[in-house]
């Protein structure tokens, strides 16, 4: 969607067929991703023949030294991770336009590690400056995106709140409409409303909390299968859903008073009528 | 002959062992017949009026209702009898609480396929026959207890049974009102529809023709004590 | 009395109970039809986005995403060879890179060949020409946020620089809105002749992308077969191969949660139509006894809990819609501050066929839903219950 400004090395290197070693110097080596690995039914030690070329001419032997598993990267998850790493003289090398004398002293990008990560933004406006033209990021991950769905999640949440909340009253309202005829006995006993409904308060508080806990306890088994379905689906080991106590907290915080006060309502709204009214059938 | 019942026998299974309810009970209704039958509470009065209205299935025995024989039908034809040939009246009056007096009554007609006209026409005669035509409008909740057994007559005689059966009828009135509602079930059965009560009451068991005694699941003959 | 009727005066009769069903019902209905916007929206909006430009096939070196793979060499062979296909009616070639703006910050920039078909919406000025001028400052059009940043309009002069190539100035012949930009993309163009200067290569002849129309009547997929014979060596796709594209791989995250949040509010929807059917059925054992006794069939019976569920589901669903629609639009907003995502891409996408699955949908959860209080009430032992309820 977004114009990627990354050349993607790894799409211009076509994987040609495994072929022995026959060559009589030592092919240089290469590491493979796991995924790579996988599908081609490679393995460590295999000589593999890497070309620039989609129709595979200029192929070049490289030993596989051995594999590695991709750093995890959201952002990256619906790729295949078919990637390989060589050393930079190598990649340049296979990668180089013929006749571009400029082809050595090309590189797609430099990291730089500063001894202070903090001094990021200063250390690119002076890069910058004496550099016209360049273009350095810092290489702080930009949650931007994730701040997003964050708040898209939270959406959708309220909206599920909501609906449980209207779920919730509807059942409330039918347990006191079922409790109705005991309420106008206990009324009728000489029992206050208050004295009813502190009954209920407390009532609905075990219930309540028997409920988030049970909740709490659902989410974090569904939490592991949703995780293993999709660390699965998307051959990742990243993580989708993390029950943390601080979500556990806010779920326990917001359920509880929620189921408290649902009871209280619906209680209300009974002990608001007339004591006959609610004996009579 | 509109009940022929031979034999009929019910047993309840139940966890700490069986329970016979109904044992061996036989009897005859015919068309104008008023028949009340009285015993002491859980001796299977219910029980025999339940089987009587094609309500509960004996465990054995057999029942003849307008000469077919019960337990060959299928659910189908029981409710059927049921909606056309029966009327049922209950202790608890089992009005449907979100329809008015009127609603109530004309619901069976309905079920049964009268058309609007017909069911207009009968729901007003008869809440006129049983004195209710000015609380047509009512719901449940606003009529007295014998008011709501009223209605529930004219519910029972909506579709004009052959047979009404009535569960304690007075159990939850006063003596007064029972009285009410027991020359209202006169009035039924002089008009002819054969009437069986089952009752505590000694006042509505004496205005039957016929006094039936129940103990312990059986019918007692004539002389037998309980 | 029909079944609706007496379904209905069943509900009305508890007036509570049946809103906050109905409310529960419209607030996980709204979620669901949200859903199913989303399932297909980014696709519908992705290939209106792509459809507008007025080119409906593309051509890149590889399978990589356009600027993300090589370029293409020798581009006047290959625009003079698919141009001169009879399939095709127009090739427009693009270049993309990054330049720095005189106040110092950085910008897309692009290369473009000339072209009859609009790449991009006219604001104010003049369209580019295809050609620079053979004396004076080459021509550029920029963007609003270039524009409105560096202050200038039609008529005035940028001064651009690529890396450590001499700086260049470009004289702005109007202010456009480019279809693919994001909301903070500061974004100009000029030709390609220019462009290469900028990056010091005045005789390059490569190309990232080529824009393809199809002739008249011909279509895309014809076009695609004929650029893939005339040029194996590069890759030709329509803009149904990229919109299929990117619904397997960048989309697929929202067609997941589409799937997964659809699948979650039926299931919810379900669960609060049985509680609240099943303890409907539980507080009316007697009437159902009584109906039963009264002459009702089982049939009937059934009945009258199927237009209980409908009229609740039924009533639910149809306020999900507004409902629905509105959260559509908060939600399209929130997604929409993703950055890099084009301005004109939307989430969520009304097609008349969200509405029918949701119908559909709901429907059906609506009919399971009232299955187990149906079995309850078909089953239910008439002489027992009248007992059970006479005794209490």
């Amino acid at each position: 969607m977004s114009r990627s400004r990354r050349i993607l090395l790894t799409a211009a290197v076509v994987l040609a067929a495994p072929a022995a070693s026959a060559a009589a110097a030592e092919p240089p080596e290469i590491l493979v991703s796991r995924q790579l690995l996988e599908s081609r039914s490679l393995s460590v030690g295999d000589v593999v023949r890497l070309s620039s070329d989609p129709e595979g001419d200029g192929a070049r032997p490289f030993r596989i030294a051995g594999v590695y598993e991709p750093t995890p990267d959201p952002m990256k998850l619906t790729s295949r991770h078919w990637a390989v790493r060589m050393h930079l003289p190598d990649l340049m090398e296979l990668n180089a336009p013929p006749g571009d004398p400029f082809a050595a002293e090309t590189v797609s990008r430099i990291n730089v590690a500063l001894r202070d990560p903090g001094d990021a933004a200063t250390f690119i406006g002076d890069l910058q400056a004496r550099l016209p033209g360049l273009v350095a990021t810092s290489t702080t991950p930009d949650a931007a995106v994730f701040v997003v769905l964050e708040r898209f999640h939270l959406a959708i949440a309220l909206v599920t709140v909501l609906g449980s909340t209207a779920f919730l009253l509807a059942l409330m309202v039918m347990r006191a409409d079922e409790r109705r005829e005991i309420v106008g006995i206990l009324r009728l006993v000489g029992l206050s409303k208050s004295r009813i409904l502190l009954a209920v308060l407390v009532e609905g508080t075990c219930i309540a909390l028997a409920g988030a806990a049970f909740g709490i306890l659902f989410a974090a088994v569904m939490q592991d299968a949703f995780n293993a379905f999709f660390q699965w689906h998307y051959d990742t080991s990243l993580t989708f859903i993390r029950l943390t106590p601080g979500i556990a907290v806010r779920c326990v915080v917001l359920a509880v008073p929620l189921g408290v006060l649902a009871g209280l309502v619906a209680s209300w709204t009974l002990l608001r009528r007339e004591i006959v009214a609610l004996l009579r059938r | 002959m509109i009940v022929e019942a031979r034999g009929l026998s019910k047993v309840f299974p139940m966890a700490a062992g069986p329970v016979t309810a109904l044992h061996d009970a036989s009897l005859r209704i015919a068309e104008r017949d008023y028949v009340a039958i009285q015993g002491p509470s859980g001796c299977g009065k219910s029980t025999l009026l339940h089987i009587l209205g094609c309500v509960e299935t004996p465990t054995g025995g057999s029942l003849l209702f307008d000469g077919r024989d019960v337990a060959a039908l299928g659910d189908r034809e029981r409710s059927r009898i049921r909606l056309t040939k029966i009327g049922f009246v209950f202790q608890r009056f089992f009005l449907l609480p979100m329809l008015t007096a009127w609603e109530n009554v004309e619901l069976p007609q309905s079920e049964a396929g009268a058309s609007r006209d017909r069911r207009r026409a009968r729901t007003a005669e008869l809440l006129e026959y049983v004195g209710l035509e000015r609380r047509a409008g009512h719901l449940p909740s606003q009529l007295s207890g014998g008011e709501m057994q009223r209605v529930a007559i004219a519910r029972a005689l909506a579709n004009r049974p052959g047979l009404v059966l009535a569960d304690e009828p007075t159990g939850e009135l006063d003596e007064a009102t029972g009285g009410n509602i027991a020359d209202l079930l006169d009035r039924v059965n002089a008009d002819g529809t054969a009437v069986v009560v089952v009752t505590h009451n000694p006042m509505l068991a004496a205005r039957a023709t016929t006094r039936l005694r129940m103990a312990s699941g059986r019918l007692l003959g004539p002389g037998e004590r309980e | 009395m029909r079944p609706a009727a007496l379904a209905w005066r069943g509900l009305v009769r508890q007036p509570a109970r049946a809103s906050l069903g109905i409310v529960g019902i419209a607030a996980v209905g709204a979620l669901l039809f949200d859903m199913l916007l989303l399932s297909r929206g980014l696709v519908v909006s992705f290939r209106d986005l792509l459809d507008s430009a007025g080119f409906d096939v593309r051509v890149t070196a590889t399978e990589a995403l356009p600027t993300a793979g090589p370029p293409m060499e020798e581009a006047s062979r290959v625009c003079a060879t698919i141009g001169a296909l009879p399939e095709v009616e127009q090739v427009v070639p693009l270049n993309f890179g990054l330049a720095t703006a005189p106040d110092g910050g950085s910008l897309y920039l692009i290369g473009s060949g000339p072209r009859t078909r609009r790449t991009w919406t006219m604001i104010e000025g003049e369209p580019l020409p295809d050609e620079s001028p053979p004396q004076g400052p080459p021509p550029a059009v920029v963007n609003r946020n270039l524009a409105r940043d560096l202050d200038v309009g039609p008529g005035d002069t940028i001064r651009l620089q690529i890396r450590s190539f001499p700086a260049m100035e470009l004289v702005v012949t109007g202010i456009v809105e480019i279809i693919f930009d994001d909301a903070e993309a500061r974004t100009a163009a000029t030709t390609r002749e220019a462009y290469f200067r900028l990056h010091g290569l005045p005789d390059a002849d490569t190309v990232d992308l080529l824009l393809v129309a199809s002739a008249p009547g011909v279509r895309s997929a014809d076009t695609v077969a004929a650029i893939r014979e005339a040029v194996p060596e590069y890759h030709p796709f329509s803009n149904a191969d990229f919109v299929a594209r990117f619904q397997r791989t960048d989309f697929t995250y929202f067609r997941q949660i589409s799937f997964v949040l659809s699948t979650v509010t039926l299931f919810f929807a379900f669960l609060l139509v049985t509680t609240l059917l099943t303890v409907s059925v539980n507080q009316r054992f007697a009437e159902i006894a009584a109906l039963r006794a009264l002459g009702f069939t089982r049939r009937r019976v059934v009945a009258d809990l199927l237009w209980e569920s409908a009229l609740v589901v039924g009533a639910g669903g149809f306020l999900a819609l507004p409902a629905g629609g509105l959260l559509a639009v908060r939600l399209d907003a929130i997604l929409r501050d993703i950055p890099g995502l084009p301005a004109r891409l939307h989430f969520f996408v009304f097609e008349p066929r969200a509405v029918l699955l949701h119908v559909a949908l709901l429907g059906l959860t609506g009919v399971l839903a009232a299955l187990y209080p149906v079995f309850l009430a078909a089953r239910l032992p008439i002489a027992a219950t009248l007992r059970k309820e006479t005794v209490s």
